[in-house]
């Protein structure tokens, strides 16, 4: 089992919302080892709380609609104090809040996100997007080496 | 559950929801405040079928799969065939066992998500429970070992399809004329190694289904529980099978109407009817016109359509599940035991694929060029059977195109399942959560993808209205999620 995944999750038909899927090709090169998983997704989906669940630490990499275009938030994940109403997709609290119920205490939690520019029908990147993409990758990497120390 | 309105005599619920794909239901009230009729309205649209015109054949299997993302192996798997038709050629007997498992592994995976996912709410916690909690998070607090075995064989399913596709959804791996790539024997192995798990969670689940059905009788009786035809492909020896065979259709009385029908000549016995107030098309049995023809295909219909299964324990439960009713099994509520009977045969039957001693052969592919102009593939899908068709013209560039899908095929029985529970439980004055839940219930029951049917971009959605004999809208209720 992996000890730290990371889950980088959008459609990348969708423009920038494919920046997690970017992060993850460049990752799978930089990071291979048995200690660290890849998963792309095109969402967050029940089945994917066993994965979670296995891990010592998870890594979120999704596009942002907030802030500037460009920009690189990193923050903490928690479970959600309720439960949502509909399971179609999960936000990463919300899988970190079914992993929990399914099978116990879940791993510690972060999301990286890029705060994307345009969503249209396309796969390539905006400008902004792919100026901005090392930077999420290096964030990605230096977080995944702390949390493997 | 999606949100009620009611505006004097009109219901309306929108969205449907766990469903896959967006709707809603109208009911009409008569001058008594009962439930005279009831529409299952889809409000979604794609044309896919027009799109693809002036598209090389070739490049139809990815580009058909993108239909749905539920269901994308079956569509490969139509398309597929419908191009080995275009280039007049039979695909390598690996291949053929290949694609098999390919379509037994989504066929899990996609039942295991109607159920577990979208119905076990319901199953469990019960019609009347509280809607916020009528959810898998509601499930997991319930029984803890159902919500588990639900996100399990989800997983069996998809890591089947990732290792022979290379994706878990959409992948491209089923090419005309075959597979693109040979199965590794450390695929084999580490399915073959996986499938007792599956099967014991299956065979877990179908027990605790026939525990808990005595509880349902009011929804046995009223889910869309009258006479139709059932539809469905049979193995040459009236076997159930998901990948070819002939077209057998049956009464409401379990008797053969039509037999061992050429899949290829669809269009001769099924017409498809479009109605004003929806996207979705109905089909119906030609000899008996439209709306009589009206027929039922998927899990319910192929376990009353088949003789046999041909695993041995799926076909014990096959036998006891003919049992439920003396003639062909009429309540759609019970397409939730056939789905598990068919997830028990699948797990099975992949096992003895797997096992063939021709499953790692490196033929997998016979490449040709267009040699004829017209084709029309088909196979089970989840719910039910479907068919792709396409002219092509000397270039080998789409020129014509239809889809028969599944969804549509259920069509006339869901807008009079709807109807039937409707009349059963909804009363016009006083809407409640329950009544109002059974009536997206019945439509779980059929699995509806509409994202399929309309080949439409869909989100879970479905919204009720109750409408008055005049037609003015007197209530809603309305739903996303």
């Amino acid at each position: 089992m992996p000890r730290v995944l990371i889950i980088a999750y959008g459609n990348p038909l969708r423009s920038d919302d494919g920046v997690g899927w970017a992060v993850a090709e460049e990752l799978s090169r930089k990071l291979a080892s048995l200690e660290v998983e890849v998963l792309q997704l095109l969402q967050l989906l029940p089945e994917v709380a066993e994965s979670v669940s296995h891990a010592d630490a998870v890594i979120f990499v999704d596009a942002s609609c907030d802030g500037e275009p460009g920009d690189v938030c990193c923050r903490p994940v928690t479970p959600p104090p309720a439960n949502p109403q509909f399971t179609h997709q999960l936000s990463p609290a919300e899988l970190l809040g079914l992993a929990r119920q399914l099978y116990g205490a879940p791993p510690q939690a972060f999301c990286l996100s890029l705060t994307g520019q345009s969503f249209e029908h396309g796969e390539e990147l905006s400008k902004s997007v792919a100026t901005g993409l090392p930077q999420l990758v290096a964030k990605v990497e230096q977080l995944t080496k702390q949390l493997l120390r | 559950m999606g949100e009620a309105v009611k505006q004097g005599k009109t219901i309306i619920i929108d969205p449907v929801t766990r469903i896959e794909g967006h709707s809603k239901i109208t009911l009409h009230l008569n001058e008594d405040g009962a439930v005279e009729e009831a529409r299952f309205h889809v409000t979604q649209f794609r044309g896919f079928e027009k799109f693809c015109e002036g598209r090389p054949f070739y490049e139809m299997p990815s580009l058909m799969a993108r239909i749905c993302g539920i269901c994308p192996v079956s569509h490969l798997i139509a398309s597929a065939k419908a191009c080995d038709a275009l280039l007049a050629v039979k695909i390598p007997p690996t291949a053929d066992k290949l694609r098999r498992i390919f379509g037994l592994a989504q066929v899990v995976q996609s039942h295991a998500l109607s159920l577990f996912h979208l119905s076990s709410p319901d199953l469990l916690l019960g019609m009347d429970a509280d809607p916020a909690k009528s959810n898998l998070f509601g499930v997991a607090e319930a029984n803890l070992e159902l919500a588990r075995d639900g996100i399990r064989l989800r997983q069996f399913g998809q890591e089947i399809i990732e290792r022979l596709g290379g994706k878990r959804i959409h992948p491209a791996w089923i090419v005309p004329g075959g597979v693109s790539e040979p199965l590794t024997d450390a695929n084999r192995d580490a399915i073959l190694f996986a499938i007792p798990d599956a099967l014991r969670i299956v065979e877990r689940t179908l027990e605790w289904f026939k525990g808990i059905m005595e509880n349902f009788r009011e929804e046995i009786a009223s889910f869309g529980n009258f006479p139709t035809m059932f539809m469905a492909i049979v193995k040459q020896d009236n076997g159930l099978t998901f990948y070819d065979g002939k077209i057998r259709i049956i009464n409401a009385a379990g008797k053969v109407v039509a037999d061992a029908l050429d899949p290829t000549r669809y269009f001769d016995y099924i017409g498809e009817k479009v109605e004003p107030w929806s996207y979705l098309k109905s089909t119906y049995y030609k000899p008996v016109g439209f709306p009589d023809g009206i027929y039922r295909v998927g899990p319910l219909a192929r376990l009353n359509v088949a003789d046999r299964c041909g695993t041995p324990r799926a076909d014990q439960e096959l036998a006891e599940f003919h049992e439920l009713q003396r003639t062909a099994v009429l309540s759609s509520f019970h397409y939730h035991h056939a789905r598990l009977v068919e997830m028990l045969y699948c797990v099975e039957r992949m096992e003895q694929l797997l096992n063939d001693s021709e499953i790692l052969s490196q033929r997998v592919r016979a490449v040709a060029r267009p040699n004829a102009l017209e084709g029309v593939g088909s196979c089970e899908a989840p719910r039910g059977t479907l068919f792709h068709h396409y002219k092509i013209d000397e270039q080998g560039l789409i020129r014509w195109c239809n889809l028969v899908i599944a969804t549509g095929h259920n069509n006339l029985a869901m807008n009079r399942s709807v109807l039937q529970v409707a009349k059963h439980f909804v009363r016009g004055n006083h809407l409640t959560a329950g009544m109002l839940n059974r009536v997206e219930a019945v439509i779980r029951t059929y699995d509806p993808c509409l994202s399929c049917s309309t080949h439409a971009l869909g989100q879970m959605a479905l919204r009720v209205e109750l409408l008055s004999p005049s037609g003015e809208l007197l209530d809603q209720v309305e739903r996303t999620g």
